[in-house]
């Protein structure tokens, strides 16, 4: 193992499996608690004193505000779509629910949602356990490799953009790359263009409007994709990394003995135990996605022509865009709102299911 | 994972790795290498001449502490009468709790604006702290309900007995038993509040000395219109105490970002 440390780490985070196995003895579990075994018999004499006083800043801090917010702006949702704070206020009803249901660009929004979900998920996962595997083999300079790798998830998104946006410029380092594989040349008139393979292959793939600048419609949401993974492949990497750290290295020398190769023992041994993590990683991705608003905001600010919007860029622009709907925005924040909300109860389901499960581990 | 019994093996994979890592150290090179072009340090120095050039540091660590203070004292009182005390229809106030884990910030913005203006907060660091900790505690709450949960019972029983009073539990047992726990929040805390973006430049101010050090590197932009090497080495300026920080609390980082991603 490249570093050992991270054994610990593992224990701490990772609450789903029980204890036993992973290197080094496992932490003891509490012991079987007499107290608990008075409670059942009968209530202890004076039993844990109450604690509303305890809960109410918190609940009344993070309840409170956010409760209050989602009340007003499902109150403002219910104005006519273009109603602005100083104008009369009127009700309109769900007309503006309406009309954002019949606005494209709301589903174009959707789409580069759910696109965007499913490429950096996947891109991440991959990635992430390959990154994770080599991690734990003994290569030379591990701890400079894990250092890259998440560093990115720490640094702001707002100051990595104005990065990206040279990384993606015509003359920036990707095109500086591509033109040194061959893949792009410069002809005389100073514009970059594929090369002859490179322009035959895309064409074939039906890409034929891809250009090597990058920033265009036909390629700012992959940009845009290609941003986000790369400051959040570290998240994923030290998620599966901590969850090697759990396999029962037993199993591994087992699946060895039978003969097995290193690809062979990642795919069919490592990766099935990993399937929390993956799962994990899902709700963490969907999470992002819907939320997702300071890269394409500050590397391509939606566009060109909305071809990276998001639902965030979106309501944005509407907010404080060249004119300002409020109504509108408000409607889809709302229904923003709704998915976010069914994610995180699909989350804190799972979430407390894993908890009931192994509470003592932690 | 991957057994490597010879030299060799160890050396075709570490070139390997090597070969994947590059499109991470791209845009850092990028940054540090664009960032000296022309003038080179002189870039630097012009950045930080740059009026009001240490207030968007102030800010992000006035705003970074006060609301990791915020945080950290709530939740760790709340995870602790949700865990361990007795309170009526405590599942109830847990799952209203719960239904703010996933708010998308610019949901918020109508409501915040409007509300930042009747208290006369608007442009002051308190129009983005509480917010940024109200956002947080959902989050931070489960994480340690659930820690605290499995610190045994008995333990405050026992505290109880001994005549601690349920401020001495709280305080010689739950913070001391939480302590990992704590650090982790810290650590998410503090990334989540240096990196906020939205909400400081909607609700702070927009004089020379109101902004927060996500807005540097565009504060550039707007002044020296697109003169690349000054952004860059203004972005640079700015990440440079997340990378320190992450570089010498590696384990903290990595453990207290790790422990906000499994929820």
């Amino acid at each position: 193992m490249a570093v050992a440390s991270a054994t610990p780490i593992a224990r701490r985070i990772d609450t789903r499996r029980g204890g036993g196995g992973a290197a080094g003895p496992p932490p003891p579990p509490p012991p079987p608690t007499p107290a608990g075994v008075g409670a059942a018999a009968g209530p202890p004499p004076h039993g844990p004193p109450p604690g509303i006083g305890w809960i109410l800043p918190g609940v009344v801090l993070s309840v409170g505000l956010i409760y209050f917010c989602i009340g007003y702006t499902g109150y403002v949702s219910l104005l006519p779509w273009d109603w602005r704070p100083p104008r009369a206020q009127s009700f309109q009803g769900f007309d503006s629910y309406v009309k954002a249901f019949g606005t494209p660009l709301f589903w174009e929004c959707l789409k580069h949602t759910a696109i965007f979900f499913v490429v950096a998920y996947v891109v991440q996962t991959i990635m992430g356990i390959v990154f994770a595997a080599i991690l734990h083999s003994k290569v030379y300079c591990g701890v400079i490799f894990k250092i890259l790798i998440f560093v990115p998830v720490v640094i702001a998104p707002a100051i990595m953009s104005p990065v990206h946006r040279r990384v993606f410029a015509v003359d920036g380092p990707i095109n500086w790359i591509l033109e040194h594989l061959g893949m792009i040349a410069v002809d005389p008139l100073g514009n970059r263009v594929w090369t002859a393979p490179v322009g035959w292959l895309l064409g074939t793939l039906g890409m034929g409007d891809v250009t090597p600048n990058w920033i265009q419609p036909s390629t700012s949401l992959l940009v845009i994709t290609a941003v986000q993974i790369w400051s959040s492949i570290g998240m994923a990497f030290i998620l599966f990394y901590a969850a090697m750290g759990q396999i029962d290295p037993e199993i591994l020398e087992a699946a060895r003995i039978d003969g097995a190769g290193g690809v062979r023992v990642l795919v069919s041994v490592v990766v099935p135990n990993l399937k929390p993590t993956i799962i994990s990683l899902a709700i963490l991705n969907a999470i992002t996605a819907l939320k997702l608003f300071d890269f394409p905001y500050l590397v391509t600010a939606g566009g060109p022509a909305h071809s990276s919007e998001f639902l965030g860029t979106y309501i944005y622009s509407e907010l404080f865009g060249v004119s300002s709907h409020y109504g509108y925005a408000a409607t889809m924040s709302m229904l923003l709102l709704i998915l976010a909300l069914a994610v995180s109860i699909i989350m804190s389901v799972a979430s407390r299911e894993r908890h009931r499960k192994a509470v003592t581990n932690v | 994972m991957f057994e490597l019994r010879t030299r060799r093996a160890r050396l075709v994979l570490t070139v390997i790795c090597a070969f994947l890592v590059v499109p991470f150290a791209v845009p850092l090179y990028t940054m540090v290498s664009g960032s000296l072009q022309g003038r080179g340090i002189g870039n630097y120095t012009a950045a930080i001449q740059l009026p009001g050039f240490w207030s968007y540091f102030r800010n992000s660590i006035v705003i970074s502490l006060a609301t990791i203070a915020i945080v950290y004292l709530l939740t760790m009182m709340s995870s602790f009468g949700f865990s361990k005390l007795r309170i009526r229809s405590k599942e109830l106030y847990f799952w209203l709790m719960m239904g703010a884990l996933t708010m998308p910030e610019v949901v918020l913005l109508t409501p915040l604006v409007m509300l930042a203006s009747k208290t006369q907060s608007a442009g002051t660091v308190w129009a983005v702290i509480i917010p940024i900790a109200a956002l947080q505690i959902p989050f931070t709450t489960l994480l340690t309900r659930s820690y605290v949960d499995g610190i045994p019972d008995s333990l405050f029983e026992a505290a109880r007995i001994d005549g601690a009073g349920t401020i001495r539990q709280f305080w010689n047992v739950l913070l001391p038993l939480a302590k990992p726990m704590g650090v982790a929040i810290v650590v998410l805390v503090l990334v989540n509040s240096w990196n906020a973006y939205l909400l400081p430049i909607v609700l702070l101010g927009n004089g020379e000395a109101d902004q927060v050090v996500t807005q540097l590197p565009m504060s550039f932009k707007t002044r020296y219109t697109d003169d690349q090497p000054k952004i860059l080495a203004g972005a640079t300026l700015a990440a440079l105490p997340e990378i320190i920080a992450y570089i010498s609390l590696q384990r903290h980082f990595e453990r207290g970002m790790a422990a906000g991603a499994i929820k």
